[in-house]
């Protein structure tokens, strides 16, 4: 059910949308022509963006800095009841997508699918986004430098799903 | 901010770096990201043009409008200062449902719109409005009905029922998002407008 609604949602979208532009007599290739020039300009925009963005967070990938701030946090965050394994993967995930997803496949080959831990990363990964990426790239594309509290809001969001995600799979 | 941010990853990378003896790790990962880059970019470039051609039709074609007065209750009260029958309304409708769905080719570029005709209600503003962060809090809770990647995974991994986890996925999300609005709505009266109607300057620009 689930499988079927993802992979006709996006046919049904075009279908409603031109089919009710014909019929309205709206000339519908002139205006996706239209629409889809300011959207090549808009991605010529961002690719600075997402150059920059995937720099730095390359710099944080390849320097095994990642690894020295899990061994720091190992203690507190053990008292509070997150299990160490899941650090790392806490760490990275605001930060990159391709990083975490491929952090994520590792560690639940290793740890097993099925198991509290197994389920708890997979949680976490399901209910969470790459947050930097999202913001950086929606508001380069607005062309707006000051974001005010978008990060800081953005990551409060992220690690209070992330937490419960842990903790949800202890309960359920 | 992510003037700050950027030399804050670059600056703890490289240092990190030079210190652990990873600098060559960290000089190929960073030059290995611009082709990353690129190739997002072209991936995009279709996505982007694809999407904003679709929209423009549904616009023309009324459709957009009558997503927004759907959703007109919800709205108010996360976007208040959309005017009635905006372009905003629809393409934020419109982003919101691709990221539900967990269609992500759709879910960027149409995101992308949304904030675009944000940013045009803002007078295309170097700072962003209230509504602005409000939306992208919402995306980067990212309520995900299926989150079809993850499930993917679990299922190579040889997960006995890989979807047992969809439940604690939602009420993961459903936290996100709450504490995103509620973290977004606080934070907005302490990140005032520098010069706008909400306020006097902002002592910390970020």
């Amino acid at each position: 059910m689930a499988e079927l609604l993802s992979s006709i949602a996006i046919p049904l979208v075009f279908l409603l949308i031109t089919a009710t532009a014909f019929i309205k007599g709206v000339p519908v290739f002139d205006n996706f022509v239209e629409g889809a020039k300011e959207g090549a300009r808009t991605a010529f925009d961002i690719l600075p963006v997402m150059v920059g963005i995937l720099a730095g967070v390359a710099a944080l990938n390849g320097s095994g800095l990642v690894d020295i701030i899990t061994g720091l946090l190992q203690k507190p965050a053990e008292a509070a009841g997150i299990p160490r394994e899941a650090i790392p993967l806490l760490l990275i995930r605001p930060f990159s997508g391709s990083a975490s997803l491929g952090l994520f496949a590792a560690q639940i080959e290793k740890v097993g699918p099925d198991t509290f831990l197994g389920r708890a990363l997979s949680t976490v990964m399901g209910s969470s986004e790459t947050v930097l990426y999202t913001l950086a790239v929606y508001f380069g594309a607005a062309n707006v430098r000051n974001t005010r509290h978008a990060i800081a809001a953005s990551l409060v969001s992220s690690y209070a799903g992330m937490l419960a995600a842990i903790f949800i799979c202890r309960v359920l | 901010m992510l003037n700050v941010i950027w030399v804050i990853m670059l600056f703890s990378g490289i240092v990190t770096g030079l210190l652990t003896g990873r600098s060559k790790e960290v000089s190929d990962a960073i030059l290995s990201s611009c082709g990353q880059a690129v190739n997002l970019a072209i991936v995009m470039l279709g996505a982007m043009c694809l999407w904003s051609g679709l929209m423009k039709v549904a616009e023309k074609a009324g459709i957009v409008d009558a997503l927004a007065r759907l959703l007109k209750g919800v709205f108010r009260f996360l976007f208040p200062g959309i005017p009635k029958g905006h372009p905003a309304n629809g393409a934020i409708a419109m982003s919101l449902s691709a990221d539900m769905l967990g269609l992500g080719n759709a879910a960027t570029p149409l995101g992308i719109l949304a904030m675009k005709e944000l940013s045009g209600i803002n007078g295309n503003s170097p700072v962003a409005s209230n509504a602005m962060v409000m939306f992208g809090v919402i995306n980067a809770a990212c309520i995900q009905i299926i989150p079809s990647t993850v499930l993917i995974i679990r299922q190579q991994a040889g997960s006995e029922n890989p979807g047992s986890i969809i439940p604690c996925v939602w009420v993961a999300s459903l936290v996100s998002a709450l504490s995103g609005v509620i973290a977004a709505k606080v934070l907005e009266r302490v990140s005032k407008v520098p010069g706008g109607k909400d306020g006097p300057a902002l002592r910390h620009p970020v």
